[in-house]
């Protein structure tokens, strides 16, 4: 089965079934809101996708001499142009893209080989999910917690300890950050290594699924694989889950310290509550909120750092593979690549949403 | 709330074990990748997945494995298209050509797949050689001549794709291949060809298994065939993950001499040099090949590692422009020829590591000279100040160069050399330089175009190791931007330049290898009086590997790391432990 | 975070608790209040003022990068890879005992001289500057003849050596505390005299020097102008097209704000980064496409947070009298609802500065932004990755004046929040 639909398949089931459950149980309003929502999904890809197509038609360069080189014929470079359909009028390119965008047809990569895109996204897609998903785990532990550490001892030297550590955090450039923890952990200490995913010779020992290392040999209960590739994930998902980790600080802070302003936590220490208590359950729960519809935005945060990432520490995943794609004036790839990504973020950004509609009654559309 | 969490965790679970069901269904040796024995899931449409593994086979202690880590990427494993460095590498070790370079001999041709060396015609316009008898390709296809004639003529000399060797390396020099009898092949030459058997070594001309690569009636490039890729080679490919890692086995079938000394081989792909001299560092591969950077190499020998120099490499040059302003002026372009410093710029921006190319033939070929040095002996500052003034450029009123380069495509150091040498040129005192960086992708057409720049930074290495390769393409048709001859007609714009392509196309066409020797001299002392291209440096390769791998009893001594003379690496010769 | 700045109504009711001076704080305007706010806000106040003393000093040192950085950022000062503080051996010319030949200018001639030395070491610029510069003095002087150099380069100065002592090069150059170590081995060589590259020698740097020999610190300087003005016009740019299209759509309302906020929206959950890229590979390497490139990136955060003040204030029971009473559009607009964007803005604009120049950053780490020649924080960490092991300044100096900058900017985001925002006020 296709890794691409296996691993929206791993998070796409629950989570739709997530959304069914929240629809039936739910209120009237609450279902307009989320049809309403999901409706508004589409445009939105399709509003991006053309924006894209836009922006590299615009572009002088050409895929087919960029590819050949100085090696190629003309006559040889004129096929090809001709099978890309670089020659059709402009409108009528647009017009197949955006039919190939709604039937997801990511077609053939322009370069190297015609190599399907679909493939290419297939061992990529995954790789990307495997890195931002446990830095934003990273991410919000680290910041939700010192967070909240901060907001309870707000104006002390601790407070003002932690939003330190956040701002600068936050100020490192990703790439810099990746370079210094190589540096330090991978090279002068040796305890993490320096790059790739897993071990080359127990990567061939290895059955991939999902293309998601840490899951496929979970499956296949291969534990010398599932350590090797949790160690390689170590440095570079540190790297991001620090950096944004400073932006959850702030603002768990932030929603920590206005809800405990509130007035029903007043009450609530007044009723004689543990303070713990008080802070952990009540309080926290609430500040989550705009927590939640943060990490929607964060997602784009994190992509484009997986990006940055991804290129330090060599991690094959759609950051690098988009960055070596435009410098090829790859058109094929870089549209369905940046669909992918816009498909992604509008998904998340909506199940974001919807869960925040949950969370907080008083938002409908 | 807990029920929902509940729930939840049981359908995370449940597409889980409904995976992993999917999975182990499919759990026989090397097959492609489509899911069709699932019965949970819908009918998905059988993508061409790269690969699968191998199960979770017996990798248990005994067997050896040699990583090796490179920059390089696949572009393409089809023979009758592939034209970059990596792919001819993987191709020469999965097959084996008619006939092939020695590993570490530099320039030994020798018979692979082939009983001997084969035989000219009386008028040199066709080649006949025989292959040994019995070969197999690794699943067990038989190798026959006329499967292997049906291969050129259909494919190579056919088809074109995005790689593009047959128009370059197969068409202007065959006209048709034959096959005698079933182990006897006839090439059909265009001309008399001095460096066919050279260009018969190449790539382009290895057995390609008719299986996977299918000649006929169905002939078709296949860019990235399914694993397992089996040719007749020491080697088969068992997997490969394109920007990952690419992993062989010995051929079961292979019969020939270079045998394997380890039991897999895998290629790990790199992003950045820095990443692979990391990975050697820390012992996640044996090997770094292609292409670490100057200051790593000294690193890297300072932490104990062996750093070979390897036999050939690509040049850079300048690409000047005969047929636009000023760099039409012969003035002009002497004087640049007279400016740059070479060794500057290998010390300053290359550590050293690359050498002063004096020439556009390289040292070690056939009748390479130094042409460049004895004409204009670089840096001249007086000559040079003297021709500008002659067309009227000094201090007062400068020249106004433009110098094109692509900043990213030769990596990190091309932008710091282009730096050196704009101050170089500017040190005359007449000339005012502009530095015009440009993508790749849009600046090789407008070079090759040869309208929009003057002088132009342009790497060439070469497809076949003779001086034919070094000059043809910068004088014939237009020659790659140096317009020194009409890009359309072939004629040259002067009667020099009309000279200087007839020289070449003699040398070319000659058998004799001491007279093609005496033609390639004049004709580089012509192309020097015209700067055709201005010749910078030679970047040589570096192999860096730690103690743990040598090389092996059949192929000299232990310490060198047998490259051919083309630059592929040999697999076969490297053992480990 | 609509902070309600029209200190001339009567103060809201819940304020009459308030002590008495901080009662008169409300009639004193932003400036007082600002300057007053030291005891009331404590460390925010500081975190401020130390953010704005900051952010002014990059500023002086992005205005006059010339006062402050000892040495052209382009040009070679130095040998290349020398540490912070280090300074470089003297290099000296090597020849054979008993030979005619007692210096350079003895080799002057046509013929270019093989010349040993060990690869990558300064020696061999030396010894060819040396030779320049004699070659200069001969011509100077009537002299037709040239010194000109073969150079041979060896793995060690062994090699080197042993190469002199056979014959297999005329003359060597290496370090003269290197040679000395070795000298006893090698009784038929002596050193001639020293060799000295153009730049001098002897000279150390704070910053130590990079891979092309170009002073680090003054590179770094040099980088402030850069990363400022991308930060600067990029958010400027961003301000200019985002806020009027915001004021724009929560004025008008209708279908014209939801069409304007779909496309927005989409924008704004957009991968920032990723957009960039494609923008500036499209359109070049280029300063201004740059700043295009990350401008456009934050259009949609101004665009949302006006639009939202400006509906929020509109619904103002205070705007609702004014427009009642016959007010103008334009003075409703700068009456009531800059004032209320105003400090929003003001904190969107710093933050995107530091996100802009991080963006900047990012691109040019990657090779897509600025011509590779510019003195620019990310190209020269770029440059530097690959030497981190050797040569850990390279990077470490830029990433610090990336890290410092950004955090003045933000730290100035961040402390103008909290004394803007009032429900953080302690009661």
């Amino acid at each position: 089965m296709h890794p691409l639909l296996l691993t929206f398949m791993i998070f796409g089931i629950p989570a739709l079934i997530g959304l069914l459950y929240v629809f039936v149980r739910g209120t009237p309003s609450l279902r307009r809101y989320i049809v309403t929502r999901v409706a508004l999904t589409i445009p939105m890809v399709l509003i991006l996708a053309s924006l894209v197509f836009l922006v590299l038609r615009i572009i002088p360069g050409d895929p087919v001499t960029s590819s050949l080189g100085p090696k190629g014929s003309p006559e040889v470079k004129e096929q090809m142009r001709a099978n890309l359909g670089l020659n059709d009028p402009i409108i009528v390119q647009y017009l197949s893209f955006l039919g190939d965008v709604v039937t997801l047809d990511f077609g053939d990569a322009m370069t190297s080989g015609q190599r399907p895109v679909v493939d290419e996204l297939g061992e990529k897609f995954p790789a990307t999910i495997e890195l931002i998903v446990p830095a934003a785990l990273v991410a919000l532990t680290i910041g939700v917690l010192f967070g909240t550490f901060a907001a309870v001892r707000r104006k002390r030297a601790s407070d003002y300890g932690f939003r330190l550590f956040s701002v600068v955090i936050y100020s490192m450039p990703v790439f810099w950050l990746g370079l210094l923890l190589i540096l330090v952990f991978g090279v002068w200490l040796g305890w993490a290594p320096t790059g790739g995913r897993i071990d080359a010779v127990i990567n061939t020992t290895l059955e991939r699924t999902t293309n998601m290392l840490t899951v496929d040999s979970l499956i296949s209960l291969n534990w010398a694989a599932f350590w090797s590739a949790l160690h390689h994930l170590v440095l570079p998902t540190l790297t991001l889950g620090l950096i944004l980790s400073g932006v959850f600080l702030r603002l768990t802070r932030i929603n920590v310290v206005e809800t405990n302003e509130e007035d029903y936590i007043a009450a609530a220490r007044a009723r004689g509550i543990k303070e713990r208590t008080v802070t952990y359950k009540h309080a926290l729960k609430n500040a989550m909120i705009p927590v939640v519809t943060l990490i929607g935005l964060q997602v784009a945060i994190l992509l484009g750092g997986a990006v940055l990432t991804e290129t330090v520490f060599n991690w094959p995943g759609m950051g690098r593979y988009l960055v070596e794609r435009i410098g090829l004036r790859d058109f094929t790839a870089v549209q369905s690549t940046i669909v992918m990504f816009a498909v992604f973020v509008a998904l998340i950004s909506l199940a974001v949403d919807i869960l925040y509609s949950l969370l907080d009654p008083r938002v409908r559309y | 709330m807990k029920r929902s969490l509940t729930v939840f965790t049981l359908l995370l679970a449940f597409a889980l074990v409904a995976a992993a069901c999917s999975s182990s269904d499919e759990d026989a040796t090397t097959t492609t990748g489509a899911a069709a024995s699932s019965t949970t899931q819908a009918d998905t449409p059988t993508t061409a997945a790269a690969a699968t593994t191998t199960t979770a086979a017996d990798t248990s202690s005994g067997e050896t494995t040699l990583i090796i880590g490179t920059t390089d990427a696949i572009s393409s494993l089809d023979g009758s298209d592939a034209y970059a460095v990596h792919d001819w590498e993987l191709l020469k070790n999965v097959g084996e050509g008619l006939l092939r370079w020695e590993p570490g001999s530099g320039d030994k041709l020798v018979a692979g797949s082939a009983e001997d060396f084969g035989a000219f015609s009386d008028d040199g316009l066709s080649y006949t050689i025989k292959l040994k008898s019995g070969q197999l390709f690794g699943d067990g296809t038989p190798l026959t001549a006329s499967g292997y004639a049906a291969q050129i003529n259909d494919r190579l000399l056919v088809l074109e794709g995005s790689g593009g060797v047959g128009p370059a390396l197969g068409q202007p020099y065959l006209t048709s291949v034959e096959a005698v009898d079933d182990l006897t092949i006839k090439f059909n030459l265009s001309d008399t060809w001095g460096f066919f058997e050279q260009l018969l070594a190449g790539a382009p001309y290895i057995p390609l298994n008719p299986t996977q690569f299918p000649a006929g009636a169905d002939a078709a490039l296949v860019e990235f065939p399914e694993a397992p890729i089996y040719g007749n080679g020491p080697w088969y490919i068992d997997s490969y993950f394109l920007g990952e890692t690419t992993v062989l086995k010995p051929n079961p079938k292979y019969q020939g001499s270079l045998t394997p000394q380890v039991d897999q081989v895998i290629i790990r792909y790199f992003d950045k040099p820095e990443g692979m001299r990391d990975a050697l560092l820390d012992g996640s591969i044996d090997v770094a090949w292609r292409i670490l950077g100057p200051d790593i190499l000294a690193e890297l020998q300072d932490a104990g590692f062996n750093v070979e120099t390897v036999a050939g490499g690509a040049i850079r040059y300048f690409i000047v422009n005969h047929t636009r302003a000023p760099s039409d002026d012969p003035n002009v372009y002497k004087a640049i020829a007279s400016l740059i410093d070479r060794d500057d710029i290998s010390d300053r921006v290359f550590a050293g590591f690359v050498e002063p190319l004096y020439s556009p033939v390289p040292v070690g070929f056939l009748g390479a000279t130094e042409v460049f040095d004895d004409l204009y002996g670089s840096p001249d500052i007086p000559a040079a100040q003297a021709l500008l003034e002659a067309s009227g450029y000094t201090a007062d009123s400068p020249l106004q160069l433009e110098v094109a380069y692509p900043p990213e495509h030769y990596g990190g150091t091309v932008a710091d050399s282009m730096q050196v040498i704009s101050e170089q040129l500017e040190a005359s005192g007449a000339i005012e330089v502009t530095l015009v960086a440009q993508e790749w992708s849009e600046y090789i057409g407008a070079v090759i175009g040869g309208v929009d720049y003057s002088v132009s930074l342009l790497g060439w290495f070469y497809d076949y190791p003779d001086p034919d390769n070094y000059l043809t393409p910068f004088v014939a048709n237009g020659g790659l931007g140096t317009m020194i001859t009409d890009p359309d007609t072939g004629a040259g714009i002067s009667a020099a330049a009309q000279a200087l392509a007839d020289k070449i196309a003699e040398a070319a066409a000659n058998g004799d290898q001491a007279i093609r020797k005496t033609l390639y001299e004049e004709a580089q002392a012509m192309y020097a009086e015209l700067v055709v291209t201005l010749p910078l440096w030679f970047e040589a390769e570096h192999i860096v590997y730690g103690d743990n791998v040598a090389g092996s009893d059949a192929f000299g001594s232990l310490e060198q790391l047998n490259i051919g003379a083309t630059i592929e690496y040999n697999y076969a010769t490297n053992s480990k432990g | 975070m609509a902070v309600d700045l029209d200190t001339k109504d009567q103060p809201p009711p819940e304020e009459q608790a308030l002590q008495a001076w901080e009662r008169d704080l409300e009639h004193i305007g932003i400036m007082g209040r600002l300057m007053a706010g030291r005891k009331w806000h404590g460390a925010d106040w500081w975190f401020v003022a130390i953010a704005i003393v900051m952010v002014a000093g990059f500023i002086f040192v992005a205005l006059f990068p010339g006062l402050i950085a000892p040495f052209n950022p382009r040009e070679q000062v130095g040998p290349r890879l020398l540490a912070p503080g280090e300074t470089p051996d003297q290099d000296v010319l090597i020849l054979r005992v008993g030979e005619p030949a007692a210096s350079l200018v003895d080799f002057a001639g046509d013929e270019r001289i093989p010349t040993g030395v060990v690869r990558g070491a300064p020696a061999s610029e030396a010894v060819r500057d040396q030779a320049d510069r004699i070659t200069e003095e001969l011509n100077g002087g009537g002299d037709e003849r040239r010194v000109r150099l073969r150079v041979a380069r060896f793995e060690t100065l062994d090699e080197v050596l042993d190469a002199l002592v056979v014959g297999d090069v005329a003359l060597a150059a290496a370090s003269s505390l290197e040679f000395e170590a070795v000298a006893d081995r090698y009784p038929d060589l002596f050193v001639a005299g020293p060799v000295d590259s153009d730049q001098g020698g002897g000279q150390s740097f704070l910053m130590g020097t990079n891979q092309l020999g170009q002073d680090v610190f003054s590179r770094v300087i040099w980088g402030t102008r850069i990363a400022l003005i991308i930060g600067f016009s990029a958010s400027l740019f961003s301000l200019a097209l985002g806020v009027p299209l915001g004021l724009l759509a929560g004025f008008a309302g209708g279908k014209l704000d939801r069409v304007l906020t779909m496309i927005m929206d989409s924008l704004y959950a957009f991968p920032g980064l990723i957009l960039a890229i494609a923008i500036a590979a499209v359109l070049g390497p280029s300063i201004f496409n740059i700043i295009m490139a990350i401008a456009v990136l934050y259009i949609p955060t101004y665009y949302r947070i006006v639009r939202g003040q400006t509906l929020s204030t509109k619904e103002g029971l205070f705007v609702e009298a004014a427009r009642s009473l016959g007010a103008k559009v334009r003075v409703i607009l700068t009456r009531y609802i800059f004032p209320n964007v105003v400090p929003s803005v003001a904190i969107i604009f710093s933050v995107n500065i530091a996100d802009a120049i991080l963006t900047g950053a990012g691109l040019s780490f990657l090779g897509l932004g600025l011509p590779p020649t510019t003195p620019d924080w990310g190209i020269d960490i770029s440059r530097g990755a690959p030497l981190m092991n050797q040569a850990w300044w390279i990077i470490t100096f830029p990433g610090i004046a990336v890290m410092l900058l950004v955090l003045a900017f933000t730290l100035l985001g961040e402390g103008l929040m909290e004394i803007f925002n009032p429900k953080l006020r302690d009661r």
